[in-house]
């Protein structure tokens, strides 16, 4: 595969920030569309990388969101300053949220967030500490038929 | 592209001005400026009607069934959509306007609102059968389907299968027409009075069916002249018929013109209702997201407000919207269908999709994924370079679409007035 077939790009969030919210995630989906990708590949992306936003901006200061695409997969970092999660086990846990009253207001907080990000990804890596923030790593692999 | 498609909406080169209006808000960027003239560019166009509705100098029209075309038909039928009940104001009612259209040369004429009830139930049914996938997407609106299937293929099989009431009721009609009057089916002209031309598009090519019911789609302002003078016509009538009350309209389907009409009927079902393009679009995105996956159904229509705020309608969409809610008042809950009648349709299969509404191929960069990540990359530089002022010169609606453009061999850098002025 030639080496300049990866496509970077950078997204700043910022936490609290809800008139964004789903932003990047939708600019994401629609480079990925631009970039021919099947469409399953890149509905678990638009899903994943969704949920991964909304838990910047609900829970953290400020991040950012790291997006390579290659023809045969698609890897989004998010990294974040904010509290981080005590206890990732906990987190990954269906229906397990720590939403604020008004987050579940808004729809959001229902628990499933990381998880669902779990399912529609083919790797998952998470790191957090409890204070400074999280990064969190998906790699979701095409279908490979297009290539 | 492969087949050619039918598209409603064409724009008149003798009245194009080249402005930038159409351009602007086209909300699927199939527009572009070529020569001081608008093109659309059919692959991307979904027949909404925005340009339509933004053309200060009439240069858009649509392409709507002709008075004179339904001569080819020895029985005549009218199916209106419940939108014309708006378009008379509030002292003319529904049955007055049906009668005035056979006045005007229909040998028949079929009110909607019964269908539209029955659709209601059916989509309960539906919906009870069917737990997953959530929400599903109400393919009523054609626009709306063919929106699905060009920018949210991810969504196809999220699109409720069930026939919008126009096409039901055609079938119903065709299916029983032709015996009770001994004439042929294709003598039988089933015709659909419409607000919008999309519908037009359904007909010539239908999604989700082989072959649509309806013969073709007249547009309300086309046919609202003639109307008005048989409605004035009859004024000695018409103040008789104001003495007996009308019974035939349900008042479960009489709103199905207004957003949220379609769903009010629901009983066991959350449903949410979008109206408008834009919004449309913003909350399909949601939905590709994952999001509103507690909503049963969602029910969509790209005319601002529903169909009564379709771009060929006469009266504006307030009046009409206000009228339509005081008929929709009138019928309270009155309902003419019996569910028993509407399950056993709905269990023959009646009032479903020929088939499932699929993906249109969509328009990579490239068709090779390596190559279309390259022009990604360049698509980036380029906009990075661009002024940003979007400002329609260059003949393509903003900045990124240019960048979009020229990396797909369809524009060149020079094209925008700021980058030339930059380097002389």
């Amino acid at each position: 595969m030639a080496a300049d077939a990866v496509f970077r790009q950078e997204f700043p969030l910022k936490g609290g920030n809800f008139a964004k919210a789903g932003a990047v995630a939708l600019l994401i989906k629609d480079l990925l569309k631009d970039m021919g990708l099947d469409t399953k590949t890149i509905r678990r992306a638009a899903i994943a990388s969704y949920e991964a936003e909304m838990n910047v901006i609900m829970y953290a200061w400020e991040g950012r969101v790291n997006l390579a695409v290659t023809p045969r997969e698609v890897q989004i970092t998010f990294d974040d300053k904010g509290p981080g999660i005590a206890d990732i086990e906990l987190a990954m846990t269906e229906g397990y949220s720590t939403a604020t009253r008004e987050m579940r207001e808004l729809g959001f907080g229902a628990g499933m967030g990381l998880p669902n990000i779990k399912r529609n990804a083919d790797v998952f890596h998470i790191d957090s500490q409890s204070g400074r923030g999280t990064r969190l790593e998906i790699i979701i692999r095409t279908n490979g038929h297009r290539a | 592209m492969s087949e050619k498609q039918f598209h409603s909406i064409h724009i008149t080169r003798d009245k194009c001005v080249g402005c930038v209006h159409c351009m602007a808000a086209c909300p699927t960027k199939a527009i572009r400026v070529k020569d001081g003239k608008a093109r659309i560019t059919d692959d991307l166009c979904i027949d909404c009607g925005e340009c339509l509705r933004y053309c200060p100098y009439d240069a858009v029209h649509s392409h709507t069934t002709s008075f004179a075309a339904l001569d080819a038909f020895a029985y005549k039928v009218a199916m209106p959509s419940n939108v014309i009940y708006g378009q008379f104001g509030s002292a003319t009612l529904p049955s007055e306007i049906l009668s005035a259209l056979r006045r005007i040369g229909f040998d028949e004429v079929y009110d909607l609102s019964s269908i539209c009830e029955l659709n209601n139930a059916a989509t309960e049914e539906y919906l009870n059968e069917n737990p997953r996938p959530r929400p599903f997407i109400t393919p009523t609106c054609p626009v709306v389907v063919r929106l699905i299937q060009r920018c949210y293929p991810a969504l196809c099989g999220q699109i409720l299968p069930i026939e919008p009431p126009r096409e039901i009721a055609a079938k119903i009609l065709r299916t029983i027409l032709p015996k009770a009057l001994n004439i042929a089916s294709e003598k039988i002209g089933i015709i659909h009075i419409t607000p919008c031309s999309a519908k037009m598009v359904s007909i010539n090519s239908p999604a989700t069916l082989n072959k649509s019911y309806l013969d073709g789609a007249i547009s309300i302002r086309d046919i609202y002249p003639q109307v008005l003078k048989a409605l004035r016509k009859s004024h000695e009538d018409e103040l008789m018929r104001h003495l007996f009350p009308e019974t035939q309209f349900s008042g479960i389907g009489m709103g199905w013109s207004l957003s949220g009409g379609e769903t009010r009927g629901l009983k066991k079902h959350r449903a949410v209702a979008v109206s408008g393009v834009r919004d449309t679009m913003r909350v399909l995105d949601q939905v590709e997201a994952g999001l509103l996956q507690d909503v049963d159904l969602l029910e969509c229509t790209v005319c601002p407000d529903g169909c009564v705020g379709g771009p060929l309608e006469v009266e504006n969409r307030f009046l009409a919207k206000s009228r339509i809610l005081q008929l929709v008042d009138a019928a309270g809950e009155r309902s003419v269908v019996d569910p028993k009648d509407v399950s056993r349709l709905y269990h023959k299969n009646f009032l479903s999709f020929d088939h499932p509404a699929t993906p249109v191929d969509s328009h990579p960069l490239d068709a090779d994924p390596a190559r279309a990540i390259r022009k990604a990359k360049r698509r980036e530089k380029i906009f990075g370079d661009l002024p940003r002022k979007d400002c329609g010169v260059c003949g393509a609606p903003d900045c990124r679409t240019l960048a979009d453009d020229i990396v797909r061999g369809l524009a060149r850098l020079e094209d925008c007035p700021f980058v030339k002025k930059e380097k002389r």
